[in-house]
């Protein structure tokens, strides 16, 4: 037997992986560092949020996916709105203590709307950020956070979500139920999620009428599309077949869905 | 008038306290630390704090049976003990929706867990409800 040598074949083009974010990991917005380094002031606005900085460090973060801190104070009675809006208006924190909101529950509300917003305002976008320096915000003395800090727990949150349920869909499309043969029993704070998936509402908009951080709220859903009791909703295109409901096709459809997201 | 840092501090002032955290339950992140992390790191002791409380604050057999209805959280607290110390976590009721516990982390040779269970449950109360 003769051994014919053969030419090996050419490597595969293959796209350089190395974008920005794998050159230097940990490192979610290139521009927010430079701010940081620079102690930079003023208000950094990204695609799908703004971020407030004072002395290279965020003070507060807003993203209309996200309720503010003024939805997560008076959805439930802690502050009635009328005081939050003069309290806003005259950019005065004083005039939210006077009010029965302790020192300690403003602090931590406040943490919570930061890394709630900033979740939002730091995911992967379309268009550059724009950063103008300007004066500091007027919550801006209550908690302070490094933008190291901030990005570590952005990224620890990305990978959260992922353990839970690898399937981002339901994070932003409009969510139905799944009504499967035996359902497992839901915890009440997913409960509450669950009652107001309705096939309009996405999981911003269950996160406002809750009044509790959008961060949370994608937590519960994916629990609960792990369960198999929430998926998005199918686009209107999607063909459906006849036999949809048989519970093991769906479950089949599921695992596939699952490892397709893996 | 007490915020995060200032509860902490307070915490560690309990005999035997080697270290404390305030932890949201539902994504893990440390709202503040202080003193020693536990096993050595303090955002993997707070991520690994919250998914006990979790299990806690899920489960339907450990809420109260007294059928006064749902309490949110059902728990009030989750003791563990090992061989050299005692982990406390107390559940900080809030006016908003929120879903946080007070962590510490108290060594058994010193600590009093009696005490420090019941001063835990006053420095959760004076954090958020004045």
């Amino acid at each position: 037997m003769t051994m014919v040598g053969t030419t090996p074949p050419p490597r595969l083009p293959v796209r350089d992986r190395t974008s920005a974010g794998e050159r230097s990991p940990g490192c979610v917005s290139p521009m927010l560092t430079r701010l940081a380094e620079e102690r930079a002031t003023g208000v950094l606005a990204r695609e799908h949020g703004t971020l407030h900085l004072v002395e290279g460090r965020v003070v507060h973060a807003e993203s209309p996916l996200a309720p503010g801190l003024g939805v997560l104070l008076t959805a439930h009675g802690a502050l009635d709105a009328a005081t939050w809006r003069d309290a806003e208006d005259s950019a005065d924190e004083g005039r939210l203590l006077e009010h029965g909101v302790t020192p300690g529950a403003l602090e931590l509300a406040q943490v919570s709307a930061l890394y709630d917003a900033a979740y939002f305002a730091l995911a992967p976008s379309s268009t550059p950020g724009r950063f103008r320096y300007g004066a500091a915000h007027w919550l801006a003395s209550l908690h302070p956070v490094p933008v190291a800090d901030l990005e570590r727990e952005t990224l620890r949150r990305r990978a959260l979500l992922r353990r839970i349920w690898p399937d981002p869909a339901t994070d932003a499309a409009p969510l139905i139920r799944a009504d499967p043969v035996a359902p497992p029993a839901v915890p009440p704070r997913q409960a509450a999620v669950l009652e107001r998936v309705d096939g309009v509402r996405r999981a911003a908009d269950i996160a406002r009428e809750l009044g509790r951080p959008a961060f949370h709220t994608l937590v519960h859903i994916r629990r609960l599309a792990a369960a198999g009791l929430v998926s998005s909703q199918p686009s209107p295109v999607a063909d459906h077949p006849p036999d949809a409901a048989d519970p093991y096709i769906a479950l089949l459809k599921r695992v596939r869905d699952a490892l397709e997201a893996l | 008038m007490p915020g995060i840092d200032e509860c902490l501090l307070e915490t560690m002032r309990l005999p035997g306290a080697r270290g404390a955290a305030l932890v949201d339950w539902t994504s893990g992140l440390a709202l503040g630390t202080v003193g020693d992390p536990p096993g050595g790191d303090h955002e993997t002791a707070a991520a690994e704090a919250a998914e006990l409380a979790r299990l806690a604050a899920e489960q339907h057999t450990f809420g109260p049976d007294d059928g006064a209805g749902a309490a949110d959280p059902p728990v009030e607290d989750v003791i563990l003990s090992n061989r050299d110390s005692y982990h406390v976590l107390r559940f900080v009721p809030t006016t908003f929706d929120s879903s946080v516990v007070l962590y510490l982390w108290l060594a058994r040779a010193d600590g009093n867990l009696a005490l420090a269970r019941i001063r835990l449950g006053e420095m959760a109360e004076r954090l958020v409800l004045a």
